[in-house]
């Protein structure tokens, strides 16, 4: 059906894609499985033509094909079900399963609405769901949307009259147990119509559904498995590939926390996302937040800092109360964030070096220290921080926070994403060496070798809940393995 | 849910309060006459409301009714009969004029698409240009119409309302079925609901968008040619505020700002409840420009009060 | 695949670039269009050169230039305030009916007012979380009532012009005083920005106020503040005119708001906030003032200034924003 071959794509700083050849087969149910930024998403993307390749091809049904957007890869036949769920909310669910593509339900500019209901039923009908294709598409359930969204990409198959082919990008994230039962029933139906391409960071999952799944890898395939003979652990060592070293985690100048005194204290934080949350951190530890999609880490590590809503519960940053109702406060009471979108929340990217550093500050800052210290390629304090790489923007993120020496708890929010192997070592020193020096480091990390390698401590967080705490001091580290059979 | 009933029935039952209440303060207020004079002077605001309402239903803002207005007031008052031109085009020229209207409102349109330049820019830059319009054609000197079937939309009456006010009627109506019914009606929600799925799915949004500002000319084009007959000549404020009232409108009633909700029905109850409340006002005797005041405060109530439940959700306001 | 590797590598350079190009191209051309705008006119009318009548020239660009010149701390946050011609005609009734009462201290009190004005705007916009073009058009509507009320819709004329003479006579008989009041104003609010953690703050929050929120920096502090900013600027302008017509009307500066966000916007501050600068709205208001002149000497009918003025702004806004941050065009 689909072969790709070669292909590539390099953004600024980094390759999401190097070089990825597979081939996907008629009634075929491909699993897709890698670590964030082994470039899944970047390969489903290329082949709905959202992201164009620098090199290599996408040949369908044996040819060549440039892919200039989501609608035209609608008329080669193949359709994506979007992470974040790409439906009209008010509108109906029969409009949405035909948007763009009426057809005979459209006359003169004029809705025949009883066609349309048809026209739609009849793609509902394909994977049996009973959602009323006349209610409003806000009105229905999550997983009722999905059914929506799965009969929308259905519809592609009138357009080609050839089989399509179906890509899944993270469905079950947020879907319950019995949910994800229904729409693995589903994808059984679906594989008597088309081709699937199933993308989870679920393991289980992943071998559970497809027929062969492909692991990716730093943007390379790494390997083909059959999920008859592999088990989950085996693909887990594919998809993280040759141990790193203790040296790139810098673990020479890690240093045992005090465990005397205690620099956080959450008790009984509540909030949209998270229940109940308690825990310590103390004086130069580094706490890994372990979870998927969805367990509301995130939520949690904004909500520290004051930038979302807190419902319930109290943080003590030693031994004083913290009002949680803004990020200047945090900053007051000595919390720092680095945010996971770096180019969004993380700099001001027009403005200089010097005032992304000082930027919360009213009292001028030495700044050329701080580039000195933390070793910033930059030319000089006046150049705009959009035009240095990734690592030296996280660089002067840090310093922001780092320059007036009253940092207790650092907050970080996948502080590697997007950074290269290098970039991503120098972080790792400035984590070690702020830990060295007292300051409680919260960790929501990118990969789950980080997490383990980085931190003393994994809490694994699932639904809203910290459900386990595991303790990974140097040499005891756990198995991956196991710290990904808690997180589902 | 509750929120969502809130702004379904929210504006139908302020509009009942509001009756009731100056019903009670008012014996004027209740008789048949007053309903004949309050429909007939809210005419003109429904007609600019509804073309204010196909661009709010895009999630875009539309601020050119008043300069569209002014240029339309005179173009439709030098091309019927009237003292200033040998022209007598009749309905022709009424014609005409719903055409010059739409050719602003589609240049409101295409310049925002076309340079992605937010809306209410353009729609600005429109008004003036409209109002430049109006006064070269202006000259100094006032257009009085004499055309005859002009003027009656406003004098003539037939069960006890003017021709204006069946004219809005009508337009409501048409204005409704379009919305509901037509490919450029759904689209425009479907673009203030979500406007990256739509381009998705390989619609090309640009165009539906332009339509849709298109429309909303048409309608300032049209209330121009009903303002002229209610004041028997061609002025250049003959918009004068009707943007700021016929967005208050909309958003009184339940179409929000942000694109998709509400619609025609909707603002046409916040026409009902502007118009109630103007009239109401003025017979228990207080101050038009009070009223004014009144405005101003309400379109920024009512659109607190439509993002209130959202505050948490948008990070970023401009 | 080196080529490949190549070909992205100069892409990024060139990305890079990019806006350093954009930082040429707004800065060079409202100068240039300044400079030319002046050089034709005073080809096709060598007096003008004359000092006193460029002079004359300034003066009547004054009130225009402060009243955008708050306006534009908002702008460069990110927002807009429409309301500010309608204060600028509320200060000018407020003023002529306040001199009798409060005398020298009326300009003062009018200017406060205004600020206050002004700052309730901004608070209702960050409180409430509404669009600030919103607020400010229910404001304008708001303070135009408040103007019509208050004077009963009538000019208010000043009993006593001395407490406003400063702001309408010539320094050693040539230079007009309003023009330094204008300069004084667009220097200071340029020295505020300049000097103190406002102007990095406005210019972060414009840029990207998620990341500007999350550096901890108080966000709705700052906006009030602009917005404060903006109605005291508004309530100065409405003073100049009060001195130069010595009474104040209703709907007096009413016709300045498309003239004073042309000035903003043809200067090069681009709406979408963060690109911009105090001194490219003196520039634009200059350039906005020529425009006005050169077309009376050209012969054209007072009427096209309208048309010119909806022209600019379209014009300008389309060159001057910044369209990546613009994913979805409203």
């Amino acid at each position: 059906m689909i072969e790709v071959s070669g292909l590539r794509k390099a953004y600024p700083g980094v390759v999401a894609l190097d070089g990825v050849s597979l081939q996907i087969r008629p009634h075929e149910v491909v699993g897709l499985a890698g670590e964030n930024g082994a470039g899944k998403s970047t390969l489903l993307k290329a082949l709905v033509g959202l992201v164009r390749p620098d090199s290599g091809t996408i040949r369908i049904r044996g040819r060549e094909v440039r892919l200039r957007g989501v609608a035209q890869a609608a008329t080669e036949g193949i359709g994506m079900v979007f992470q974040e769920q790409s439906l009209v909310p008010n509108l109906t669910a029969a409009e949405n399963i035909l948007l763009g593509c009426e057809g005979s339900a459209v006359r003169l500019g004029l809705y025949r609405w009883r066609r349309l209901r048809e026209l739609a039923q009849a793609q509902l009908d394909k994977i049996g769901s009973r959602v009323d294709p006349m209610a409003r598409t806000e009105t229905l359930s999550f997983a009722e949307r999905q059914m929506v969204e799965i009969a929308k990409v259905l519809a592609i198959e009138e357009r080609t009259r050839a089989q399509p082919v179906v890509l899944l990008d993270e469905p079950t994230s947020v879907l319950e147990a019995e949910e994800i039962e229904t729409l693995f029933g589903q994808i059984e139906r679906l594989r008597k119509h088309a081709s699937v391409v199933f993308v989870s960071h679920r393991l289980d999952e992943v071998l559970q559904v497809s027929d062969r799944v492909y692991v990716l890898r730093g943007g390379q395939v790494a390997g083909e498995v059959d999920p008859a003979t592999a088990g989950a652990a085996g693909l887990h060592r594919m998809m993280i590939g040759a141990e790193a070293t203790g040296s790139h985690y810098h673990d020479d100048l890690h240093r045992p926390p005090e465990r005397s005194s205690v620099r956080l204290s959450v008790r009984g934080l509540c909030g949209e996302g998270f229940t109940d949350i308690s825990f310590d951190l103390i004086r130069g530890e580094v706490v890994a937040v372990a979870g998927v999609h969805g367990s509301g880490r995130e939520e949690l590590c904004r909500a520290l800092f004051g930038a979302r809503a807190v419902t319930a519960g109290q943080v003590l940053i030693d031994g004083e109360a913290v009002s949680l109702t803004g990020p200047r406060r945090a900053v007051r009471a000595g919390l720092g964030y680095v945010p996971s979108e770096r180019k969004v929340e993380g700099v001001v990217s027009a403005m200089s070096v010097a005032d992304n550093m000082t930027l919360p500050y009213t009292r001028p800052q030495d700044v050329e220290e701080w580039i000195g210290r933390l070793r910033i390629k930059t030319p000089d304090r006046r150049t705009p921080i959009g035009s240095l790489s990734g690592g030296n923007q996280q660089k002067v993120v840090l310093a922001r926070w780092l320059l007036t020496g009253s940092l207790r708890v650092l907050l970080l929010d996948h502080p590697t994403r997007g950074l290269d192997v290098g970039a991503k070592s120098e972080v790792y020193r400035l984590i070690r060496e702020l830990a060295a020096a007292g300051v409680a480091v919260l960790l929501l990390a990118d990969s789950l070798e980080e997490c383990i390698a980085l931190s003393d401590r994994v809490l694994v967080m699932k639904e809203g809940r910290v459900t386990v705490t595991l303790d990974t001091p140097p040499g005891a580290k756990p198995d991956p393995v196991d710290v990904v059979k808690e997180m589902v | 849910m509750t929120a969502d009933r809130l702004q379904t029935y929210g504006p139908t039952a302020a509009l009942l309060a509001l009756a009731a209440v100056f019903a009670v303060l008012s014996p004027q207020f209740r008789t048949l006459g007053n309903l004949q004079n309050l429909l007939d002077a809210g005419a003109v605001l429904a007609v600019v409301t509804i073309g204010a309402t196909y661009v709010l239903l895009l999630g875009c803002i539309d601020l050119s009714a008043a300069g569209v207005m002014g240029a339309c007031a005179l173009a439709v008052s030098l091309l019927v009969a009237n003292s200033r031109t040998a022209l007598d085009l009749g309905p022709l020229g009424v014609l005409l004029v719903v055409a010059l209207g739409a050719a602003f409102g589609c240049l409101s349109g295409a310049l925002s698409v076309g340079l992605k330049v937010p809306s209410f820019m353009t729609t600005l830059g429109v008004s003036a240009i409209g109002l430049g319009v109006a006064t070269v054609l202006f000259a100094g000197v006032q257009p009085a119409v004499s055309d005859p079937w002009l003027l009656q939309w406003a004098s003539g009456r037939w069960l006890g309302f003017t021709r204006v006010t069946y004219l809005a009627a009508a337009v409501v109506v048409l204005a409704w079925l379009v919305q509901r019914h037509t490919r450029l009606g759904r689209y425009a929600t479907a673009i203030g609901g979500g406007e990256d799925i739509l381009r998705l799915s390989g619609i090309q949004v640009g165009r539906y968008k332009v339509g849709a500002f298109t429309v909303a000319g048409a309608c300032y084009g049209l209330a121009a040619a009903m303002v002229t007959a209610q004041l028997g000549s061609g002025i250049v404020q003959a918009g004068a505020g009707l943007s700021f009232a016929a967005i208050t409108a909309a958003v009184v009633g339940g179409t929000q700002l942000a694109g998709g909700r509400g619609g025609i029905a909707h603002s046409m109850v916040g026409v009902l409840i502007l118009t109630v409340l103007a009239n109401g006002l003025v017979l228990i005797g207080v101050s038009p420009y009070v009223q004014r005041a009144v405005q101003g405060v309400i379109v920024v109530v009512a659109v607190g009060a439509t993002l209130w439940p959202l505050r948490h959700r948008l990070e970023v306001v401009k | 695949m080196a080529d490949a590797a190549r070909v992205a590598g100069l892409r990024g350079r060139l990305a890079a670039r990019v806006p350093e190009r954009r930082h040429v191209v707004v800065t060079a051309m409202p100068v240039t269009a300044f400079l030319v705008l002046l050089a034709a006119l005073a080809v096709a009318s060598p007096a003008l050169l004359e000092t006193g009548s460029l002079l004359t020239l300034a003066d009547s660009a004054a009130p225009l230039t402060v009243l955008a010149a708050g306006a534009t701390v908002v702008v460069l946050c990110g927002g807009i305030d429409l309301s500010v011609a309608a204060l600028a005609s509320l200060a000018s009734v407020l003023l002529a009916s306040w001199v009798p009462a409060l005398s020298g201290a009326a300009v003062p009190a009018v200017v406060a007012a205004c600020a206050v004005a002004g700052a309730v705007q901004g608070l209702v916009h960050v409180a409430f979380r509404i669009p600030s073009f919103v607020v400010t058009l229910g404001g304008m509507t708001l303070w135009s009532a408040v103007a019509l009320l208050a004077s009963g819709a009538a000019t208010v004329p000043m009993p006593d012009s001395t407490p406003t003479d400063w702001a309408f006579t010539r320094l050693g008989g040539l230079v007009p005083s309003a023009v330094l009041v204008a300069l004084a104003t667009v220097v200071a609010l340029a020295a505020l920005m300049r000097f103190t953690p406002l102007g990095r703050w406005v210019r972060a929050i414009g840029h990207a106020e998620p990341a500007a929120r999350l550096a901890g920096l108080p966000i709705a502090r700052v906006k009030v503040i602009a917005f404060a900013l903006s109605g005291a600027t508004a309530g100065l302008a409405g003073a100049l005119l009060v001195a130069r017509t010595f009474s104040g009307a209703p709907t007096l500066a009413d016709s300045l708001l498309l003239p004073a966000v042309a000035a903003i916007v043809v200067g090069g501050t681009a709406i979408t906030g963060g690109h911009g600068a105090l001194w490219r709205t003196l520039v634009g208001a200059g350039i906005v003032t020529l425009l006005r002149v050169g077309l009376s000497y050209a012969g054209v009918d007072a009427a096209y200034e309208s048309i010119l003025y909806g022209v600019l702004i379209v014009g300008a806004v389309a060159l001057t924003i910044d369209r990546s941050k613009l994913s979805i065009v409203k």
